[in-house]
């Protein structure tokens, strides 16, 4: 008589070895494993909620697989992508290039799971983690290869982590980081629990409803898809927090603190202008803002509260970094839009400006009167005078911008000196992050580290595109060739026959 | 004299840069150099010709002292600010 997967499951996810001839501690070392100071025994309470046995894996993904072809080739055949907003499709091709090769980094990432996890059940998970990423990996792949006869910058999908580009020099710097080169605990509770469970959300569900009412039904359907799995091979985080909690609670909150900064940056460079900005006024559901505020602070928040953990010391900043950050990045990323791989949507023409005063009451003090210049130059023929001469300067844990974590009224020098270098950071939060871990942070070095130090030649604003890897075929553009100011200059005008 | 890189910030933009001076540059000229980069782009240029003044956290340098004078490190972060 065959067993049912009820007899044989339990013994089949939590198979071990009994090492014989080598040290436990060889086969797994705690650098590797992250489980210092945590008795072996303590991984035996590691229990996630997905039994999930490799047949049914497959069997699932088979048809999730064959339900988003299926979907892609339909949409294909049909041409919709010409019908797509342009603000819209810049959003899917900042997506692909700075998210695609991080869904590859979490396959080595899961590896690691599978083979030095402190728990043979996380490691069995671990399988189906790897195996989701892949699939995430070859999905984006996919997905952007389709698209290249429309535009060249979809290419940056495979080709964006073999540059310099800024964005991706810093979403690099977080990935490298948190899944490359943290041991399995870290890794875990800083990818999979923070990460994932938190802010994975934002990209895959936000977006995911954002482009299927941009029309984007092959998108849409792609990051949902990949959600699906997310939200499952994301459950590692969980029972790794509560062996951690139970042992080294300080050690647990101080990853996630981290980790959830950290993230909350690069998700407000990538998804604040996407929500905020790029999609069309018409479609949008809910501010980025409004969404982190039920996806974060009211699910996230409340299920880590749940396994002990504080709420982040920087709560109040955090709070007040979701006002403006995203604002503040969306003004950088059009003014500097030839350091881009995509074209980028200015998003402030009267009505989205009303949207966006409406949303953030104090969008027009702290970001309106900078655009106001800009329109102005622009309506004057100064498009010289819109653009970049010279680079930003850098925090030394983000790598974003100084500048772009909180308002303009609270820009302040944070900085500290170490062995003679001069490192700045874009808030107190970011500091922080530096002081936990000096020696891991202070040999990285942003572009403008390595503006300084001679790498890009010749040493102006050119010579960085160039180094950057960006061609005239992919530097970013206004979107909408700076239609959008020609009201703004209307208005003057009528301003001024009036008077 | 020397090239040297600063971080300057002109108030009221909301973002500092990396701007290239040189250690022989008096705080007028720094002025200029970092104001170029934010005045007139995003930040309204005032009536007439705008002076500027130059700090180094509170204390408000000299127009015309040299860069190479201060003993700074490279990256020194130094505010801009528009001469009411």
């Amino acid at each position: 008589m065959l067993l049912t997967q009820d007899d044989w499951y339990e013994t089949s996810r939590d198979l071990d070895w009994t090492f014989s001839y080598v040290d436990r501690a060889a086969a797994f070392p705690t650098e590797w494993t992250g489980a210092e100071g945590i008795p072996e025994d303590a991984w035996e309470a590691w229990e996630e909620p997905f039994r999930v046995s490799y047949r049914d894996y497959v069997r699932v993904q088979r048809e999730k697989e064959s339900g988003v072809k299926a979907v892609s080739n339909a949409l294909q055949r049909a041409g919709s992508y010409d019908q797509l907003p342009a603000s819209h499709v810049a959003a899917s091709q900042m997506h692909m290039g700075l998210i695609t090769m991080v869904e590859y980094m979490a396959v080595t990432m899961q590896s690691r799971f599978c083979r030095f996890a402190p728990s043979p059940k996380w490691r069995n998970l671990g399988v189906f983690g790897l195996l989701d990423e892949t699939r995430h990996t070859q999905l984006s792949l996919r997905f952007s290869h389709a698209l290249l006869k429309h535009d060249t910058r979809f290419d940056w999908a495979q080709k964006a982590y073999h540059t310099n580009q800024w964005a991706v020099v810093a979403a690099k710097n977080l990935f490298d980081d948190i899944m490359l080169n943290a041991d399995c605990v870290e890794a875990c509770l800083a990818s999979n629990l923070t990460l994932e469970h938190g802010f994975s959300n934002i990209q895959f569900v936000a977006l995911a409803s954002d482009a299927m009412a941009a029309g984007d039904v092959n998108w849409s359907n792609l990051l949902s898809s990949i959600q699906t799995d997310e939200a499952r091979h994301a459950q590692q985080g969980f029972p790794t927090l509560e062996v951690v909690m139970a042992h080294d609670p300080g050690r647990a909150q101080r990853i996630v603190d981290v980790a959830f900064w950290r993230a909350s940056r690069i998700f407000q460079t990538l998804t604040g202008p996407a929500m905020d900005y790029y999609t069309p006024l018409d479609k949008r559901k809910m501010s980025y803002k409004e969404f982190m505020l039920e996806w974060i602070v009211d699910q996230h928040e409340r299920v880590l509260e749940d396994y002990g953990l504080k709420r982040p010391w920087y709560w109040d900043d955090f709070l007040y970094s979701l006002d403006n950050g995203q604002h503040a990045m969306q003004l950088g990323l059009w003014f500097y839009r030839p350091t881009l791989f995509w074209n980028t949507s200015a998003g402030v023409s009267r009505d989205e400006r009303a949207w966006l005063n409406d949303k953030y009451p104090q969008w027009e003090e702290n970001w309106g009167v900078l655009w106001d210049e800009v329109i102005r130059n622009i309506n004057a023929g100064h498009i010289d005078r819109t653009l970049p001469e010279t680079l930003p300067a850098l925090c030394s844990v983000t790598q974003l911008p100084l500048g772009t974590a909180m308002s303009r009224d609270r820009l302040a020098p944070v900085s500290l000196v170490r062995d003679g270098r001069v490192h700045h950071f874009d808030s107190e939060i970011s500091k922080w992050c530096f002081e936990q871990e000096p020696e891991r942070y202070a040999g990285h070095r942003t572009v403008v580290d390595r503006f300084i130090g001679g790498e890009i030649q010749p040493m102006d604003l050119p010579g960085a595109l160039a180094w950057m890897g960006l061609t005239p075929d992919v530097m970013g553009d206004d979107t909408d060739g700076y239609r959008w100011a020609r009201e703004y200059a209307t208005e003057s005008k009528a301003t001024e026959s009036k008077a | 004299m020397a090239l040297f890189p600063i971080v300057g910030r002109l108030v009221g933009d909301f973002i500092p840069h990396l701007v290239a001076v040189d250690t022989d540059d008096t705080m007028d000229t720094v002025a200029r150099k970092v104001a170029v980069h934010s005045v007139g782009r995003r930040v309204a240029a005032p009536p007439g010709v705008p002076s500027y003044d130059v700090y180094l956290g509170d204390r408000r340098l000299d127009p015309s002292v040299k860069l190479g004078e201060l003993s700074l490190l490279p990256l020194q972060w130094l505010d801009v600010r528009i001469r009411d």
